[in-house]
């Protein structure tokens, strides 16, 4: 199972993690293209391996919103 | 912190609060729904209902993708979690929506080999380490998790992991709101449109509801400014006689979604001709199973599952709180019989819930107006 820091695992923090319907910040920490995964960070520094497919290519250092272990939107300025 | 700070400034919250005060037209009460869990979550979390003038309300949807799970559901994930040498894998939440005979946790406590996974490739990897044993991964969610478990589904066939296999509950946001829409319990006035699920759908599938029942939607953000930015569009639909589909979540909605996922939802899934919803019935087109092509990754064909209709306990009113019709706290049960940690409810059970939300949140803000 991925590891999460403890004081993550809790409703009513800032994302309920145990909800997997639930967008959740993180950062590109290393990707591995060949199979479309990457090692990626929240705010928190926990560290959870997500899918890339539906927002491929990334590069390291990049922000993405991460549903259920898979990312579905690269977070950009563009439209702040 | 980039993408979050910019979006809690009370300078700014103040200002929005004013804008609305000043969009308002007095004597006329506004209802807006606000669609998805998240929402009424920061809602309550951030106290945003208490910037709104009295005379606009915020009305709860039905877009906990917990909530929404019908307690035969339930029974059927607990019946394959008995299967001998089955291992049960489901969110966190998800353990702990009671079904007719207990929750999943109950059935873990009782021995079945129930495991809780931040996503779907998590349970896929305990399918891996497990190749003697059959891996079932109780799915559930709208489309913003549809995706993630259709990649998975195409990952277990690449990788050939035979012992994996999927319980699928996802569901569609689009059919609920159109049961809603054409609800005569309920009077809306405009619709908080679900961010991310449109990160997935994009746009144009709420395009109906102003074009077909004339009312406005701003899809939103989860932050606090996001939600008071979203009323305030919505409030100046109104009060200048307009009514279209607007997009406040510009940083993360593209208009047309995401097509990739939408490409890789309709290859591992198609429509179920109906599906239950507590509290809403039966709605048709609006669940999802996994298509032909991926028939053989079906935990439901590969065990069978009971498939047994279970009524809602008839003191829980879930189904009236989804429906926006009720408060949370004006449920018979609310905060006394059913609470979080002994929930009668779905809505009570998932931090997106109403009645969770409103309990962890809410209820103090209350009890100080009582007071």
């Amino acid at each position: 199972m991925t590891a999460r820091e403890p004081g993550e695992l809790e409703c009513g923090s800032r994302h309920c993690i145990t909800c997997g319907d639930d967008g959740v910040p993180m950062t590109v920490l290393k990707v591995d293209h060949a199979r479309e995964l990457a090692l990626c960070a929240e705010q928190s520094g926990a560290r959870s391996t997500v899918e890339l497919a539906l927002v491929a290519p990334v590069a390291r250092g990049d922000r993405l919103l991460v549903h259920a272990g898979t990312a579905i939107a690269a977070l950009t300025e563009a439209g702040t | 912190m980039r993408f979050v700070d910019e979006y809690r400034d009370p300078d700014l919250g103040r200002a929005l609060a004013g804008e609305i005060l000043s969009l308002v037209e007095p004597g006329r009460h506004y209802k807006l729904m606000e669609v998805c869990g998240g929402h009424t979550h920061s809602i309550y979390k951030y106290g945003v209902d208490d910037l709104l003038p009295g005379n606009v309300e915020l009305v709860h949807g039905p877009g906990c993708p917990v909530c929404v799970i019908p307690m035969g559901r339930v029974d059927d994930g607990i019946a394959l979690a008995h299967e001998p040498g089955v291992i049960f894998t489901c969110f966190g939440d998800m353990m702990r929506v009671p079904g007719s005979d207990g929750s999943l946790l109950d059935a873990k406590a009782r021995g079945a080999d129930i495991r809780m996974v931040y996503s779907p490739l998590d349970a896929l990897r305990i399918a891996k380490q497990n190749p003697d044993r059959e891996v079932v991964f109780f799915a559930i969610g709208f489309e913003t998790t549809a995706p993630s478990t259709a990649l998975t589904l195409k990952r277990a066939r690449a990788e050939r992991v035979e012992n994996f296999s999927c319980m699928c509950s996802h569901v569609t946001i689009v059919p609920p709101l159109r049961a809603l829409l054409e609800s005569p319990d309920l009077r809306l006035d405009g619709f908080i449109g679900p961010g991310h699920v449109s990160t997935v759908v994009g746009a144009r599938p709420f395009e109906f509801i102003p074009a077909d029942y004339g009312k406005p939607v701003v899809i939103a953000g989860f932050e606090p400014l996001d939600i008071l930015q979203a009323v305030a569009m919505i409030l100046a639909q109104l009060s200048q006689d307009r009514c279209e589909v607007e997009n406040q979540y510009k940083r993360v909605v593209p208009y047309e979604g995401n097509l990739r996922a939408l490409e890789v939802m309709a290859e591992v899934f198609e429509l179920r001709p109906h599906f239950e919803w507590r509290g809403l019935g039966f709605i048709s087109h609006s669940g999802l199973r996994l298509s032909e092509a991926y028939a053989d990754l079906d935990a439901e064909r590969r065990f069978g599952v009971p498939g047994v209709r279970v009524a809602d306990p008839k003191a829980c009113q879930c189904g009236e709180v989804l429906k926006g019709v009720i408060k949370p706290w004006e449920c018979k049960v609310f905060g006394t019989a059913c609470t979080p940690e002994r929930p009668i409810g779905t809505c009570m059970v998932s931090s997106e819930g109403a009645c969770a939300a409103y309990y962890n949140f809410g209820r103090f803000a209350r009890e100080r107006e009582v007071v």
